[in-house]
């Protein structure tokens, strides 16, 4: 059964590469001037882009575990590992100009951001309670101090220790549950938690009682409500380039961590965290829609969207089948994709001295440059699930798979709340072509960094009109859970 | 009950207690006192349950360094703790009903019908917890633990980036400027016309 | 093989992106010489598969491409069926469109002349064009090429879409933004039906491939469905008959044949392409490919034999009193294409298919050297302001006398052979309504002989009516416009002598006939070989009725050009009647525009302003403003409220357990 050591190796060497590459910048970047930082930006995308090949080329195609259970390699894992990668090389090319307009643009933030996408890569092959925790906490630790990055800024110093202190309560939370789930079990390893649970009487109250707190635990990492407070302030106060990471590819990994305790360590206790899950789901599309109206702050305004975002995730994981885990996979990816963009429009327009920060800030984009305009405005139709763009058929999917498991109400409510959220990334689009400006500042835009938000709005487009691209593979990471 | 359920409940007890104390009390520095002493506690339970080793790294490491630091800290610090405690009982109440809402429920859940304290075996190795440990550590468990240099990697990272700074008016020197400096820095000769005559 | 057809397809495609979108980078030239490379080749490529399936015995393609989408565990495919039918119709849409696009070279050389000087969009109006002629051929293609009904639907809305841009191409035209909505919204109606038709087929067979749904035939023949409570339909008839109300929108069918006259405002090449050649064809292509289910009702057969007719004579008689040499050409299209789906009607499908080719190049031609003329004249469209033209264009000339004798049917040309086997076959049929379809076909035939020449001798014959500005400036066009106007009509009278395969071959073995109705193989038995057939038609009813129209077409426009205005004085009411179109728009646009504009301001008023907007969608969004006003204080910024908000989550979240 156990392989061979040297193979259980093979399988974690993107994220050995990894680890090393971290290393060999941290200690790279001691050695260079302020004016050469752009080695280590580009040490770290050369980095990334290896690490993605290797995830690639070393994806076994089917289910290994190794380390004793601890690290799985399985088609969900490879295709989390390359969207987490790749929308990290996004991230970090939409932050360049931002970052050095501020500043900002030093060796730990990269370093950081690696360490993060290593924690995210953790999390996402964990295959038992310890390496979930410890994967959770190295991707929490890096993303901590990220938000604490601008340290003379009083609002990110503020939003890091909120973050700090709420996620260290819900790691408690989390951890608590798994106490109870291993002393339920006797084991860590999810495989063999769900088989004990499956096959040996256990008291149906105290898994409730383990369900209940991993519950709490995950929906506050994912932001859903109530659980969600941290998510504005957060989002607000740390530098949007920050923003752009957490808000995005976090998500991804987060999400690995639900489908890893919910779907494959708890099948059995569907019952219990699915209504608690409803309950979950309901809160989040009414808070977040609803709040988000009433943000002045396009940054504010996301990140209720995002709570809104996971109520719909949530609704896939809810349904309990394999369509509803493809469906949620595919919402979470579409959604890093989405708010990448997102948030990189917002560093995009910002400048020095000037954050683009504020709704009104996008008034007659369309005069200043009608193709930004255009990306944003493919942005702001997917999140709010308008044809022809990419989240109008992953809300589709999510959708169908709570009507199949027969919770049209539930559908019913999460279209409805749609609607009302229709309202403000509508209003995005208004301010940006309807909108006129006196002065028209044109936008400076590096290269790279428009290539790749055309790419980016362009894939919202594309993967809309051929939606099945991805499914595929999303259906077939279901499958292989 | 047993003389080993005696002193579980004892220290359990007092690990409660302490814990309570260290959140009421006004004074910061008792409250690290009184974590300290939990910390105790909790290391007295653990040796029950014949985990020595684990017992022990908490004395040495949570009261011998963590806590000892924090204590500095606390102290160093100049916390307005009036200020702090500000509507402290304005929410106590509400606090009061939630926690104990929790207990109740917590109570009614877990009973004793469930979690009781004979159900649940000790460590039947026979091998000291030490080198029980020491046995998987590095083998079993190496791929977790390797993780959990790499979060105390980024934590020293994070620590340093965010602290580390050239605070323009601080005061040090530099050696290697001290000792490259050559005499005509150090010492200048001014040429100076003798006190003359007056004109 | 995968590839080449991929290629056919998509070349055009490519060509109308890199014309469309850096239209302005690439100039006129670079737009023409892309979409023309692009339609080139695949206009190549069609004609090697044509070969390779035909002569050489290829075995028929049917495959799918690509997976678009999977729902509700059906799987939605982009594939291809390339059998005789397809290459045929690749074949003719990729020659037409090829010979249009040089054509258009000539016509829009100078089309900045026709745009306000202020005009933004003036400057890339040729590129556009371009794009849009290169877009239609790839709609067209898939539509063509599918192997299953919703490529088909793709296809047929794209090829909507851009006769709808090409349609109001002239933007800033008031007449052609009022056209292209024209054509547009009667399209809808149509694809409704068609919509309806493909639905009810998949909610049957499960399945939108034709090859799976033609396989279930036997099963669908005995199928009802109750669509009226207490009503049973037979099932083909209902999918049958909605399937053919699209076809009537697509291919200008009686009622709703309205809009093709009022296409005429887009450019001249368009109409050619589009609203003559290849576009308006899609309605008898679908229902030819749709052959098994229209063979197993009769009601839907019946149904298109007597639209079909009704259409062929009636809508040629308006073509009599029209004046715009468009216009006259408009209305024979809608008339031949009331031929067709007659044809289609009789179960002679292989008949409608032929004229469909035939007519595809005649009819082009006609266009074209309609065009040819209006370029020379300026822009007029008058054909009472014409006249004498035969000396200035000769090319021309000859080219639209070939088009012409094709029209009418004329012993020899291709459009005899065609026309003259319809009107056999609807002969021949024993379906009901066929008598009256047959009288109907054979009275059409002199209308179109009459309405065909009185517009060739107007034209290019008689007293050269315009003014000597224009007399001065006449010319023949460039060869980019004559070349084309010259392969069309070598094609126009080569084009006859497939008869034999395609009707009575096997050609289009993908056609299923059922034995009752099978009247080509009864005309099969009267046939002799094209040279008896050819006697025979110097002999028959047709031949004589169309020369009966040539000689009273000559006799008013030329012999007697006063007596025109003395039957006007006389037959004022017929007149009347035939220009209004016998109404149809007058009523379309007193009941169905009216009556919707009124309806809907009711609805607005009562329901949308009252109910919906001021309670429901104003109240909902002030009830929701206020809300999210109110909660966002709940966020107030200090940690231990949030904490503590986690700490109630929790608790809510035992307690649902707890309670449970």
């Amino acid at each position: 059964m156990a392989l061979p050591l040297a193979k259980q190796f093979a399988l974690m060497v993107p994220e050995l590469f990894l680890l090393g590459m971290i290393c060999a910048i941290l200690v790279i970047d001691v050695f260079l001037k302020n004016s050469q930082r752009n080695v280590t930006y580009w040490l770290s995308q050369f980095s990334l882009l290896i690490t993605g090949i290797l995830v690639l080329t070393m994806n076994p195609g089917e289910r290994i575990t190794g380390f004793d259970g601890a690290f799985v390699s399985d088609p969900f894992s490879v295709l989390l590992k390359l969207f987490v990668v790749g929308i990290t090389i996004a991230v970090f090319v939409y932050s360049r100009p931002y970052m050095r307009d501020r500043e900002l643009f030093r060796g730990e933030y990269f370093v950081l951001g690696l360490a993060g996408v290593l924690g995210m890569m953790v999390l996402i092959s964990a295959h038992s309670l310890l390496t979930i925790y410890l994967g959770l906490e190295l991707m929490s630790l890096a993303l901590y101090a990220m938000v604490a990055f601008q340290r003379d800024s009083g609002r990110a110093s503020e939003a890091a220790m909120k973050y700090f202190v709420l996620g260290a309560l819900a790691s408690g939370l989390l951890l608590y549950g798994m106490s109870i789930l291993y002393g339920l079990t006797g084991s860590l390893d999810i495989t063999r938690i769900a088989i004990n649970l499956a096959h040996s009487p256990h008291p149906e109250v105290a898994v409730g009682l383990a369900v209940v707190f991993i519950v709490s635990g995950v929906a506050f990492k994912l932001g859903a409500v109530p659980f969600h407070m941290w998510i504005p302030d957060v989002y607000e106060g740390a530098p949007t380039s920050v923003t752009l990471y957490m808000g995005s590819v976090t998500k991804i990994a987060a999400f690995a961590m639900v489908i890893r305790l919910l779907a494959e360590a708890l099948p059995s206790a569907h019952i219990h965290w699915g209504g608690m899950l409803e309950l979950l789901i309901v809160l989040s599309l009414a808070v977040g829609n609803v709040i988000a109206i009433a943000q002045t702050s396009i940054k504010r305004m996301l990140a209720y969207s995002t709570i809104s975002h996971v109520g719909f995730v949530f609704m896939g994981v809810f349904a309990g089948t394999d369509a509803g885990y493809a469906a949620a996979t595919y919402y979470v990816l579409v959604y890093a994709l989405m708010s990448a963009g997102a948030f990189g429009m917002i560093a995009l327009l910002s400048r020095k001295g000037f954050e683009a920060e504020n709704i009104e800030d996008f008034k007659g984009l369309n005069q200043r440059s009608p193709w930004l305009a255009f990306m944003m405005l493919l942005i702001m139709f997917s999140m709010a699930g308008i044809p022809p763009t990419v989240g109008f058929y992953a809300k589709l999917v999510v959708l169908q798979a709570v009507v199949q498991v027969d919770q049209p109400w539930l559908a019913l409510y999460a279209v409805i709340m749609s609607v009302i959220g229709a309202f403000y990334y509508l209003r995005v689009v208004k301010f940006m072509y309807f909108d006129k400006v006196e002065e028209v500042v044109p936008v400076r835009l590096k290269l790279d960094a428009g290539i790749l938000m055309s790419f980016n709005g362009l894939a919202l487009l594309a993967l809309g009109m051929f939606p099945s691209v991805l499914m595929v593979y999303c259906t077939a990471a279901a499958g292989g859970l | 009950m047993s003389y080993l359920q005696f002193v579980f409940y004892f220290f359990s007890a007092l690990t409660i207690l302490s814990a309570l104390g260290m959140i009421t009390v006004k004074n910061p520095v008792h409250a690290v006192l009184f974590l300290v002493f939990a910390f105790f506690n909790s290391a007295a339970l653990w040796i029950t349950l014949r985990a020595e080793f684990l017992g022990i790294v908490l004395v040495l490491v949570y009261v011998g360094a963590v806590m000892v630091l924090f204590l500095f800290v606390v102290m160093m610090l100049d916390i307005n703790i009036a200020k702090l405690r500000e509507g402290f009982v304005r929410f106590l109440p509400l606090g009061v009903i939630v926690a104990l809402a929790m207990v109740v429920e917590l109570g009614l859940i877990l009973g004793a019908k469930y979690f009781q304290l004979a159900g649940h075996p000790q460590n039947q190795s026979m091998l000291p917890n030490t080198e029980a440990l020491g046995n998987v550590l590095y083998t079993q468990y190496v791929y977790p633990f390797e993780i959990a240099a790499v979060v105390l990697l980024v934590a020293i990272i994070a620590a340093i980036a965010l602290t580390l700074r050239r605070r323009p008016d601080s005061k040090y020197t530099k050696p290697e400027q001290q000792i490259a400096i050559e005499r005509n820095q150090r010492v200048r000769i001014v040429k100076m016309s003798a006190e003359g005559k007056s004109k | 093989m995968e590839t080449v057809y991929l290629i056919i397809a998509l070349a055009p495609l490519v060509g109308a992106i890199i014309a469309g979108l850096f239209g302005k980078k690439i100039g006129k030239t670079g737009a023409h010489t892309v979409t023309i490379l692009g339609v080139g080749l695949s206009f190549g490529l069609s004609v090697w598969v044509f070969v390779r399936l035909v002569f050489q015995g290829m075995p028929t393609y049917d495959g799918n491409v690509y997976t678009w989408m999977m729902a509700g565990g059906y799987s939605f495919h982009i594939g291809f069926l390339i059998d005789h039918l397809s290459a045929l119709m690749m074949l003719i849409v990729t020659f037409v469109s090829l010979m249009v696009h040089i054509y258009t070279i000539g016509y829009m050389a100078h089309d900045e002349e026709l745009w306000p000087s202020d005009s933004q969009v003036r400057s890339t109006a040729y590129q556009r064009f371009f794009s849009y002629i290169a877009l239609f051929t790839f709609s067209m293609l898939m539509l063509v090429m599918s192997n299953n009904l919703l490529q088909l639907f793709f296809g047929w809305e794209a090829v909507g879409l851009v006769s709808y841009l090409l349609i109001g191409f002239y933007m800033n035209k008031e007449s052609a933004i009022y056209a292209n909505l024209k054509a547009f919204i009667v399209n809808r109606v149509g694809d409704f039906g068609f919509l309806l038709g493909i639905a009810a087929l998949f909610a049957y067979t499960g399945s939108l491939n034709y090859e799976e749904i033609f396989s279930q035939t036997g099963k669908l023949a005995t199928a009802t469905v109750m669509l009226i409570p207490g009503q049973e339909w037979s099932l083909p008839s209902v999918v049958a008959i909605l399937l053919f109300i699209g076809a009537m929108g697509k291919s200008a069918q009686v009622p709703l044949h309205v809009w093709l006259p009022d296409s005429m405002e887009g450019p001249t090449p368009i109409s050619a392409l589009i609203h003559a050649a290849t576009m308006v064809t899609a309605g008898i292509f679908m229902v030819t490919r749709m052959s098994p289910i229209y063979e197993l009702s009769t009601t839907a057969l019946s149904l298109m034999l007597i639209i079909g007719s009704i259409g062929a004579f009636f809508m040629g008689l308006i073509g009599v009193v029209q004046n715009d040499i468009k216009r006259v050409i408009a209305f024979s299209t809608l008339s031949q294409l009331g031929y067709m789906t007659a044809a289609l009607g009789a179960s002679a499908y292989a008949a409608g298919m032929f004229h469909l080719m035939t007519h595809a190049f005649f009819k082009a031609l006609l266009f074209l050297a309609a065009g040819s003329v209006i370029m020379a004249m300026h822009h007029e469209q008058d054909i009472r302001k014409m006249g004498g033209l035969r000396k200035y264009m000769p090319i021309t000339y000859v080219t639209a006398l070939i088009g012409s004798l094709a029209l009418i049917g004329f012993p020899g040309t291709s459009g005899f052979f065609s026309k003259d086997s319809i009107i056999e076959a609807v002969e021949l049929s024993h379906i009901p309504g066929a008598h009256f379809a047959a009288a109907l076909l054979i009275l059409g035939v002199f209308v179109t002989a009459l309405y065909t020449f009185r517009l060739f001798f107007l034209v290019f014959h008689g007293r050269e009516r315009m003014d000597a500005h224009t007399r001065a400036h006449l010319h023949e066009p460039p060869w980019v416009v004559t070349l084309p106007l010259t392969l069309l009509a070598l094609a126009t009278i080569g084009a006859g002598g497939v008869m034999y395969p395609l009707l009575f071959g096997d050609f289009f073995r993908s056609i299923y006939v059922a034995p009752d109705h099978n009247v080509l193989a009864e005309l099969h038995h009267h046939f002799h070989g094209a040279l008896a057939f050819l006697i025979d038609g110097f002999l028959a009813p047709p031949f004589w009725l169309s020369m009966a129209g040539v000689l009273v077409a000559w006799d008013v426009t030329l012999y007697r050009s006063k007596l025109g205005i003395h039957v006007h004085s006389r037959l004022g009411w017929v007149r009347t009647i035939l220009q209004n179109g016998y109404g149809f728009d007058a009523f379309n646009d007193y009941v169905f525009a009216r009556g919707a504009r009124g309806l809907g301001r009711l609805l607005w008023k009562a329901g949308d302003a009252l109910l919906i907007d001021g309670l429901i969608v104003n109240g909902t969004a002030r009830v929701i403003g206020w809300t999210a006003d109110r909660l966002r204080w709940i966020q107030t910024g200090y940690v231990y409220h949030y904490s503590f908000a986690m700490i109630i989550g929790l608790l809510v979240l035992l307690s649902w357990y707890v309670l449970r």
